[in-house]
């Protein structure tokens, strides 16, 4: 693999829940985002998928500096960022940026296209002389497949993924290397998410761009990543290579999460095997020990109550070099396949 | 047939003109059946289960046309007290978004508990009683426990399971879900769906399932009833539409979906938005964004065309889309 471009050390995101009004004092800390490690190499897409809560959004943050971490690194292209600030801070940030979820309320509704588009440069001037932004703001929009002539108009006047596409041309204005998009397509009817996906798509190719791809929709992440880390309660559980992952998982949690997607295909109702969770996610105020885990794994032992299972390829499957050996924190990992493979009868390319 | 909703038309006066939200919708349920209504936001979706639940928002909505048959009567030509009566016992409503569909101020056994006391005369004390098995039969753990909370103590996939027990609690022959899980986690989904497909065969209810996802579909449906710009566009049973759809607004959705089994190539993406209400294309509405499109399809509405007996498309060229 290349150089990584990014690699996060150790992240740690806790927001301290404190009581009483004049003597603030601390009684806990919602565990956000509790010790995260990943890389991200240069022209890589990671996807990162979890349910709702799990930290995702955090991540986000921490990494386009919209925060700063309780602990751990952040190494851009060998420097960490973390303990930048000043100059050097805004110089890094420029090539780090976001893309949104909601498409209906991260525009300002009293700003133009063009002045949405061009605000990054009003905070690095350096990147584009004034008198040129008229015209980088109507290239970023035929980029995103837009009509440059659209620069004065306000938000209201586009669909979801017209304004989807307006959030991804700010995204681009300064030229940035790595793109962290924050479920870029989630509020989107699937015809419309096809267009932003295959955009992004040809835009990674295009600028050579490194994309953090953040999900809850399983079958778009498989789709866009080259890798990807299943998140829960502020930790990752297991990582790997798009086939390892959906094709050979081996925590329980990966398992459960893709055996609960219903897919498109009447067929599999019946050779399907469901793994339903019972319960509820937990709060990140109050982590369970041992594995996180485990108050709704079917597999837990007295073992993991007591031992955190740390993210490494398990043990069983370490000499093999099969498409198992990936790293799972899991005490009883055990390869199961969940997604039953069907023949290709959905992959045609459309109509006529 | 328990519900035959037939050539519905709603519109809703608004400052931009005459919205024509539903078109000419025709569906039907039986006892014991799940029909899936599927179809992008603004297709109509809700507003037609507005218009056969009786809850449409009038003005500014109104139904300009159409009958809707339950167990035989027109719901339409009922007098607001007996319709009232159908809505409260025979037919419920699920709704996407349980905090707002519940009371906040009411803990959530007296909601369920309120349903038997007048409906069904009971004493407060045993509607209390049948509020806690209601919950257990959504399986909300420690429901004796639990019946005193309000809806905000429980969490999302809960509160949806309190909707769920909410709806049944008198035996509707009919529910009506509108996205019921859209908000959830897909684990949680996976509990709610699960439960919801349990109770439908048990009190062999008709179900009508509204959603834009086409996996949901596959899991739960019987039939399928497609969607688009306010008109059916085709409707049919599920294992037919999926093995060859019969409109080339359905072909694309099913091309332009990811899939979880293996990394696909390029996405399909059909071209173009969906038309303003307002301002609807004529002929087939269908026809700016569709690959098939030729003259006549500029110009002729498409009717619903039979396909087969328990088939029909709304395409003049649903012979060639059928062959691929
Ligand atoms: N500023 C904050 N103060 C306190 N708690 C916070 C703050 N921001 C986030 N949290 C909590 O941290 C946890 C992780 O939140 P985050 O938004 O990262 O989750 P997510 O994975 O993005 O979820 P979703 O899929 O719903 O977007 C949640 O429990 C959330 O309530
Ligand atoms: N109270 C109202 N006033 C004006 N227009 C309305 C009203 N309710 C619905 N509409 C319009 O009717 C059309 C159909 O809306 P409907 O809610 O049925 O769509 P839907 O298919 O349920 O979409 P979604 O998937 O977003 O829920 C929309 O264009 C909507 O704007
Ligand atoms: S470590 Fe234990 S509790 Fe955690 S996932 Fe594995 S078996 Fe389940
Ligand atoms: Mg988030
Ligand atoms: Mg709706």
């Amino acid at each position: 693999m290349a150089e990584p471009i990014l690699e996060v050390s150790g992240l740690v995101k806790h927001y301290p829940l404190t009581r009483g009004v004049l003597f603030k004092k601390q009684i806990g800390a919602v565990k956000a985002v509790d010790g995260v490690d990943f890389t991200l190499a240069q022209g890589e897409t990671l996807g990162i998928v979890g349910e709702s809560g799990c930290g995702k959004s955090t991540v986000a943050r921490l990494l386009c500096g919209l925060e700063r971490p309780t602990a751990g690194t952040i190494t851009f292209k060998g420097e960490d960022i973390t303990r930048l600030s000043g100059k050097a801070l805004k110089a890094v940030r420029r090539n780090i940026q976001m893309v949104f979820q909601d498409p209906y309320t991260s525009l300002n509704p009293r700003m133009t296209v063009g002045d949405i588009i061009g605000e990054p440069y009003d905070i690095h001037p350096e990147a584009a002389p004034k008198g040129d932004r008229r015209r980088r703001v109507q290239e970023l929009l035929d980029v995103v497949g837009l009509d440059p002539e659209y620069i004065n108009r306000y938000p209201h006047q586009f669909s979801g993924g017209q304004r989807q596409r307006i959030g991804i041309a700010r995204g681009l204005a300064l030229r940035p290397e790595i793109i962290v998009a924050d479920e870029p397509v989630s509020a989107l009817d699937v015809s419309i998410q096809a267009q932003v996906v295959n955009l992004l798509a040809r835009l990674q190719t295009e600028f050579d761009l490194s994309y953090l791809f953040i999900a809850h929709d399983l079958s778009i992440v498989r789709h866009i990543s080259d890798r990807v880390a299943v998140m829960y309660l502020g930790r990752i559980v297991e990582t790997g290579r798009d086939s390892e992952i959906y094709d050979h998982p081996t925590h329980p949690y990966t398992q459960a999460l893709l055996s609960a997607v219903p897919v498109p295909d009447p067929d599999a109702r019946e050779h399907r095997e469901r793994i339903i969770l019972t319960g509820d996610v937990p709060s990140p105020a109050d982590i369970p020990s041992g594995c996180r885990f485990r108050t709704r794994c079917w597999k837990a032992q007295e073992r993991c109550v007591v031992e955190v299972p740390a993210l490494a390829v398990p043990a069983a499957f370490r000499d093999a070099a099969g498409p198992a050996a990936h790293p799972s924190a899991c005490h009883f990992a055990e390869e199961k396949q969940v997604v039953p493979p069907e023949e290709s009868r959905l992959n045609g390319n459309g109509p006529g | 047939m328990l519900l035959d909703a037939r050539d519905l038309h709603v519109e809703f006066h608004t400052r931009d003109g005459i919205a024509h939200a539903v078109n000419g919708v025709g569906y039907a349920v039986d006892a014991g059946q799940t029909l899936a209504v599927l179809g992008e936001s603004g297709s109509g979706k809700s507003v037609t289960a507005q218009a056969v639940m009786g809850i449409l928002d009038t003005p500014p909505g109104r139904i300009t046309q159409g009958r809707i048959l339950f167990r035989g009567r027109d719901l339409l030509t009922l007098k607001g007290e007996e319709r009232r009566r159908i809505r409260g016992t025979e037919m419920a409503m699920i709704f996407q978004d349980a905090l707002s569909a519940l009371n906040p101020v009411m803990t959530v056994g007296d909601q369920l508990g309120e349903m038997f006391v007048v409906h069904r005369g009971m004493s407060r004390k045993d509607a209390r009683a049948r509020a806690v098995e209601l919950m257990e039969r959504v399986r909300i753990p420690a429901a004796a426990q639990r019946v005193r909370d309000y809806p905000h103590q429980f969490s999302g996939g809960m509160r949806q399971r309190i909707m769920i027990a909410m709806a049944l609690a008198l035996e509707p022959a009919l529910i009506i879900a509108d996205e019921p899980t859209t908000a959830l986690d897909v684990t949680v989904q996976a509990q709610v769906m699960d439960l919801l497909a349990d109770l439908q065969r048990e009190y062999r209810m008709g179900l009508i399932l509204i959603t834009h996802d086409l996996g949901v579909v596959a899991d739960v449906a019987d039939r399928i009833a497609v969607m688009y710009a306010g008109r059916i566009v085709e409707t049919a049973p599920v294992h037919d539409l999926y093995k060859a759809p019969a409109h080339p607004y359905t072909r694309g959705l099913l091309d332009s979906i990811p899939r979880l089994d293996h990394k696909g190539r390029q996405l399909y993406a059909i071209k173009g938005l969906p038309p303003n209400l307002t301002h609807i294309p004529p002929g087939c509405s269908f026809h700016p964004r569709c690959p098939m499109a030729r003259d006549v399809c500029r110009t002729d509405e498409p009717p619903l065309y039979e396909v087969s007996e328990t088939r029909g498309s709304a395409c003049h060229f649903w012979r060639e889309c059928l062959d691929g």
